[in-house]
């Protein structure tokens, strides 16, 4: 280990800690997430909406595609024509980017105008507004991904052997699922629904039924960015940021050739303490708000 | 290529990794959609987005650990770690949105009392929903599933690797031999599952069957295929 790999550990968590932030961002904006069945269901019982709707794939493959799209292009540019690396991302982030314009225009209006019946309407200022905030987000994404994965190949002491692209897939696949995992419970469990009882999980009658009005005027998805920006996409960024730091961290501060156990104890190590940092968070929990007062079983809180 | 004893092995290894992989999938506590809205306890994912995300973060370390140690074991215990690593980063995260955002206590609906801590649940359940958060059970019962998946994966690394050499091949194909095997098991448990106190769990027998044949052939196809490469 030497100064300058554990410089790049630092900058590979930190854009990791961004990348992850933006994701969740970019899946609220654009409503691509589990919280969406919400979005699609309100049409369906009598809500019609302003809300973007672009979830025709689940975000780890979508964010699988972007990444790696970038990745590709970075590294043929790379390689094939000697590019400055910082250009090549750029530029591969860019493209990536138009993907996920394409991507999201195409699904909005799919989506929409299949819900025709239940007076569901395609708003045109809906996709002029939100469709670049959805994309100045994705290269974000994708940009910050296809950066780590040419730290990994190209700058650590120990390259790692698989090829840039191949790498971007495996942390867009993982940075979708974490975006998904976390960030679209604030999202789900709180924006979509803040107009019932705070405290508890939605009830399912109130399936569809969501917050339809903003602070003023009709909500709309960069209403619910700004939400979500406050606390879902800090936390999911720190979900990957912890994911790509202490992983790369303990397998360059323990050398891999060397101390192998050593880096692989450290690893469980990080394990043990995460399920006692959740065991400390469900009892504060627990002690904090109490059992719900409408229970009527005989099980003692 | 030879078929010989040696292949044999492999295409052994890669039935295993892809068995650890769809049993895997069962332990990991995902409530799909309605978790998203904190209406069910667990990940608010699909299981195979999730089986998928830890597994081949593992595969990432475990691949890093095989370009310097020929160790089965250390191969092994590293790919199973990172994929620790990076679930347990995911549940405690959410933990977080549903403690600090959406203000609700960790329960599960499927057992009256937490078998590893002993708190009671059902009075924790809000009404109208089926539980939420990931209360220590399922937490520990994702670790043990995400690290399978991890083991799984860098199990069916191993020997395509050993087999041509060429990282790349070999990656791509245990990320679809991966995919197969959880998307299978998550037919088995059809969408949700709080891990392995789930009366669902005991339909694992069904994936094990569908997920061995799918494995052989896989492994097949993917030992002849990047053997000839």
């Amino acid at each position: 280990m030497d100064a300058f790999s554990m410089g790049l550990i630092a900058a590979m968590g930190a854009l990791a800690t961004v990348a992850g932030a933006s994701e969740d961002i970019e899946s609220d904006v654009g409503s691509q997430s589990n919280p969406n069945s919400q979005v699609q269901l309100a049409a369906q019982v009598g809500n019609p909406h302003r809300i973007y709707n672009k979830a025709i794939s689940g975000e780890p493959p979508a964010n699988a595609l972007w990444a790696a799209t970038a990745a590709m292009v970075a590294y043929t540019l790379i390689t094939a024509f000697q590019m400055p690396a910082l250009f090549a991302l750029v530029a591969g982030a860019s493209v990536a980017a138009l993907f996920n314009g394409v991507f999201a225009i195409s699904a909005y209006f799919g989506r929409n105008s299949s819900q025709r019946r239940f007076n569901q309407w395609v708003y045109l200022d809906i996709v002029r507004y939100t469709t670049p905030s959805i994309m100045a987000h994705a290269w974000i994404t994708s940009f910050c991904i296809a950066t780590i994965s040419y730290i990994m190949v190209y700058m650590l002491p120990i390259h790692h052997p698989f090829p840039m692209p191949i790498i971007a897939l495996i942390w867009g696949l993982a940075v979708g699922a974490i975006g998904s995992s976390v960030g679209d419970i604030h999202y789900g469990g709180e924006r979509e629904f803040q107009n019932r009882q705070f405290g508890c999980g939605l009830n399912t009658m109130l399936s569809g039924q969501i917050v339809r009005k903003a602070e003023a005027g009709l909500r709309n998805s960069i209403d619910n960015a700004w939400f979500c920006t406050k606390f879902g996409g800090p936390a999911t960024g720190m979900g990957f940021g912890l994911t790509v730091f202490l992983d790369n961290w303990r397998t360059t501060v323990f050398d891999p050739v060397t101390q192998a156990s050593l880096a692989i104890a450290m690893g469980i190590f990080f394990i043990i303490v995460e399920v006692f940092y959740n065991l400390y968070i469900e009892k504060s929990a627990r002690r904090k708000y109490g059992p719900y007062p409408e229970y009527k079983g005989d099980i003692a809180a | 290529m030879n078929f010989d004893i040696n292949t044999i092995v492999y295409i052994l290894e890669i039935l295993v990794g892809g068995l650890l992989v769809g049993i895997g999938v069962h332990f990991v506590p995902v409530g799909g959609a309605p978790a998203a809205m904190a209406q069910a306890t667990g990940i608010g994912t699909g299981t195979v987005q999730l089986a998928a995300g830890s597994g081949l973060t593992g595969l990432l370390a475990a691949g890093l650990m095989m370009s310097v140690t020929d160790n089965l074991w250390l191969i092994l215990a590293s790919g199973a770690v990172g994929a620790g690593i990076m679930i347990g980063s995911t549940m405690l995260t959410g933990s977080w949105i549903y403690a600090y955002a959406v203000g609700a206590p960790f329960a599960s609906a499927k057992v009256n009392y937490d078998p590893i801590t002993g708190f009671s649940q059902p009075p924790y359940v809000a009404p109208g929903t089926v539980g939420q958060g990931i209360p220590t059970i399922c937490f520990v019962s994702g670790l043990i599933g995400g690290m399978m998946g991890g083991l799984g994966g860098a199990m069916i690394y191993y020997p395509l690797y050993l087999i041509n050499g060429n990282a790349a091949l070999s990656a791509m194909f245990a990320i679809g031999i991966f995919l197969v095997n959880a998307v299978l098991a998550s037919w088995n448990i059809q969408g949700t599952i709080e891990g392995f106190h789930d009366p669902k769990f005991k339909k694992w027998p069904f994936a094990f069957r569908a997920c061995a044949i799918a494995s052989i052939l896989l492994a097949l196809a993917a030992v002849l295929i990047t053997g000839g490469a």
